[in-house]
């Protein structure tokens, strides 16, 4: 019975995907006979990052002219949180239409692999070539995506305030970094020194994904988890005491006054705020756009992640990743993957994003004590990727409840609150399997 | 796709069949002589119309109707199953239980019921202020027009700038220069909601406005002029020609205004986020459905909010619309 009502109530649906018409078994072949792999970006191709990729996908179609294979790309604009860019995936996937590679946001691995959207490329590279890599997309042991690039976070800090406040950092690198009464006690320092808001954890960026990238690592520096090994268990890992205490840092960085959820956009700019936790993208502001403040690079400085328990730092940026799209021959598309997450790519889109390079042999040349530097220091021994699960847009939202309710809240409660909705949301997630 | 194209025809030809049926036995029972023919052309002409709203409002009905019994992911619409009444049963235990759903209908309601008489009420006033025959009206209502024509988007981020919490953010400024400390007005979960609704009865009150505006020149002039020769003042005459004039068309303000509230969801969205003081029922629906991936108990919201919005906007129809 129950099955006849959903063939009834869904057959109208499943036409769709049925007349959508989708890939055979084997790769499309135009009237020249160049085998066609297509290929996805989220950037808009009139950006920097899209002439990157632009200017690798000619030098692909050159190089592969006497082996007759062809890249065809196809540039979408992600919006706000790549929401959209998303749904233009599903639709592809739903009318068969998907092109054979797509560029995917690194914490939406679990969920399309789950969900056969991505393929497993395990035995598409050599042990040595996945080895170059700072990180890989994995799921359940197998890899899923390969990185366009990598990105790090860090504590941006004005050398002038930390120097009228007679702080000295120097001390505080990747492989010795602070702790958390360190961190505090610098922020205690800067507030009698007359800095009324002495860091901007950008706690007021709960709106999308941001703030969960900034703030995760601090809960791995406190020894905490926020999910299980397979990702379906939330209690006890995003609930623990080790959890807790890292959300209660940041608690008693707002109660302490030493942060806070209105701190303007500009304010570290202009010089009203004393440290700025943000992403490597920040460095070429500081650069260029705010010479009164920042006129050089000895005016402001880059610390690392605050430690407790363990070393962790932020990680992940967006992946190549193969799709399930019918085509069982994957031999042009695995030459596309290759050529498009070698090192030359990697270095070509590097240059035009100034995020890091994601491969150990592109070697980037940075000078010691650069931000640069710290960043990819950072990121080769502390970097922690985010939680591994298929429900990793429930993690997100629940982790900037947590952020956006501690001002008010007991963490105690708020966590234990957040982590009940979390729960309920992967036991969804599971009864649907 | 030729089987989808087919099927599109079998349904449209059903239904056009069983109105030629119903006209032939209309026909006979006035005793009047059916045209095939001109059937057929009037048929014709609102082919295209029907085709419009069969792919873009029946079909989705369906589709949603048919989801909401299943518990499709948007990611796996393959291994969809039929799992009875399961979603809607959820979304009252989510209710009962106090959760974001609960969280979704409180603030809901809180909306519709400020921002309905607010933004009906600014907008008969701005009409009758642009009715008035005074010098640059016209300009008066342009501006009172151009929020409508400013993307919700942009109105959204314009006011989030407006209200930052920050110092340095112009309502801060304002006060500051009162001594007034800064206030964190949208994450301050007393106030979220009032200045949802302050920004979305600004944004939308302006094309109410020209409603009514076109209304009011409708209403007849000599029913003023008699008014006032029995003595009623400008209220009186307010209250009891101008008012009656204006109700066919304030009976359908008040239901697009209604149904546009209940469907409150960009604004909250982009000026707080998805937390407990700005989820609404919209914003609920479409987080459960295309951020979680939860179509199928999506869907179930969707059909629970249809049925809810429809029997309101029915009592309305039926307590403001039928008495003569």
């Amino acid at each position: 019975m129950n099955k006849r009502l959903l063939v009834l109530l869904t057959a109208l649906s499943f036409t769709f995907t049925a007349c959508g018409g989708g890939g055979g078994e084997g790769p499309e072949v135009d009237d020249s006979g160049n085998t066609i792999v297509k290929i996805l970006f989220h950037v808009d191709a009139k950006s920097a990052e899209g002439n990157a990729y632009k200017k690798r996908i000619d030098e692909f179609n050159q190089t592969y002219k006497d082996r007759k294979i062809k890249a065809a790309a196809t540039y979408r604009a992600r919006t706000s949180g790549g929401a959209d860019y998303e749904k233009q995936l599903i639709a592809m996937q739903l009318d068969g239409s998907l092109p054979d590679i797509i560029t995917f946001d690194a914490p939406n691995c679990a969920s399309y692999a789950d969900a056969d959207l991505i393929w497993d490329i395990s035995d598409a590279l050599t042990s040595e070539e996945k080895g170059d890599f700072l990180s890989l997309n994995t799921y359940q042991g197998k890899l899923y995506g390969l990185p366009i690039q990598e990105s790090s976070a860090g504590f941006y800090y004005n050398k002038r305030l930390f120097s009228d406040a007679g702080i000295n950092v120097s001390s505080y690198t990747v492989e010795n970094p602070w702790t958390f009464a360190e961190f505090k006690d610098v922020c205690r320092r800067l507030q009698q020194s007359g800095v009324a808001t002495p860091v901007d954890m950008r706690l007021d960026a709960t709106k999308d994904e941001t703030a969960p990238y900034l703030l995760y690592p601090i809960i791995y520096a406190a020894g905490g988890k926020f999910v299980s090994e397979d990702g379906y268990t939330a209690k006890g890992y995003m609930n623990s005491q080790e959890s807790k205490n890292g959300f209660q840092f940041l608690k008693d960085l707002i109660s302490a006054n030493y942060t806070s959820y209105a701190i303007g956009a500009t304010d570290f700019f202009t010089g009203k705020v004393g440290m700025y936790l943000s992403s490597g993208w920040t460095i070429p502001d500081l650069d260029h756009k705010f010479p009164e403040t920042f006129p050089n690079r000895d005016s402001w400085g880059l610390l690392p992640y605050p430690k407790e328990v363990t070393r962790a730092s932020a990680t992940g940026s967006w992946s190549y990743a193969v799709t399930n799209n019918g085509v069982t021959d994957k031999t042009a598309t695995y030459e596309l993957l290759r050529w498009m997450s070698s090192a030359e790519s990697t270095t070509t889109v590097t240059n035009a994003t100034g995020m890091i390079p994601c491969r150990k042999s592109c070697n980037p040349d940075y000078p010691a004590g650069s931000p640069e530097r710290l960043l990819l220091d950072q990121l080769s021994q502390t970097g922690k990727e985010r939680p591994v699960t298929v429900g990793y847009p429930q993690f997100s939202t629940s982790f900037n409840s947590i952020v956006y309710k501690i001002k008010d809240g007991d963490v105690n409660t708020v966590v234990e609150n957040e982590t009940n909705a979390f729960q309920e949301q992967l036991d969804r997630i599971k009864a649907e399997h | 796709m030729t089987l989808f194209a087919i099927i599109v025809f079998i349904i449209l030809a059903l239904i056009f069949g069983l109105v030629v049926f119903f006209d032939i036995r209309k026909a006979k029972k006035q005793q009047q002589k059916y045209h095939l023919g001109r059937s057929i052309t009037a048929m014709c002409l609102i082919f295209p119309a029907c085709l419009l709203a069969f792919f873009f409002i029946l079909l989705p009905i369906l589709y949603s109707l048919g989801y909401g019994f299943t518990d499709y992911n948007l990611l796996k619409p393959s291994v969809a199953k039929f799992v009875w009444f399961k979603n809607f049963t959820d979304a009252f235990n989510e209710i009962l239980k106090g959760g974001k759903l609960a969280m979704a209908l409180k603030n809901t309601a809180f909306f519709v019921v400020l921002v309905v008489p607010l933004q009906i009420i600014l907008a008969l006033v701005l009409a009758l202020f642009c009715n008035v025959n005074i010098k640059g009206r016209g300009i008066f209502k342009v501006c009172f027009f151009t929020p409508v024509v400013v993307s919700l988007t942009v109105t959204s981020y314009l006011w989030s700038e407006l209200l930052s919490p920050s110092e340095t953010g112009m309502m801060n400024s304002l006060l500051g220069l009162f001594g007034i400390p800064p206030q964190d007005f949208l994450n301050n979960p007393d106030t979220t909601m009032l200045w949802i609704v302050i920004v979305s009865a600004w944004q939308g009150c302006g094309y109410q406005m020209l409603i009514f505006s076109s209304a009011l020149t409708g209403i007849r002039k000599d029913l003023y002029e008699a008014a006032r020769m029995d003595g009623c003042n400008a209220w009186q005459r307010f209250i009891k020609v101008t008012l009656p004039g204006l109700k066919p068309t304030l009976l359908y303000v008040l239901i697009t205004v209604f149904v546009g509230a209940c469907r409150i969801m960009i604004q909250p969205m982009l000026m707080v986020g998805y937390q407990d003081n700005s989820v609404t029922l919209s914003y609920y629906m479409y987080q459960e459905g295309y951020a979680f991936r939860h179509v199928g108990y999506s869907s179930a919201i969707a059909l629970l909010m249809t049925i809810f919005i429809g029997t309101i906007t029915f009592i309305q129809r039926k307590v403001l619309g039928d008495k003569k």
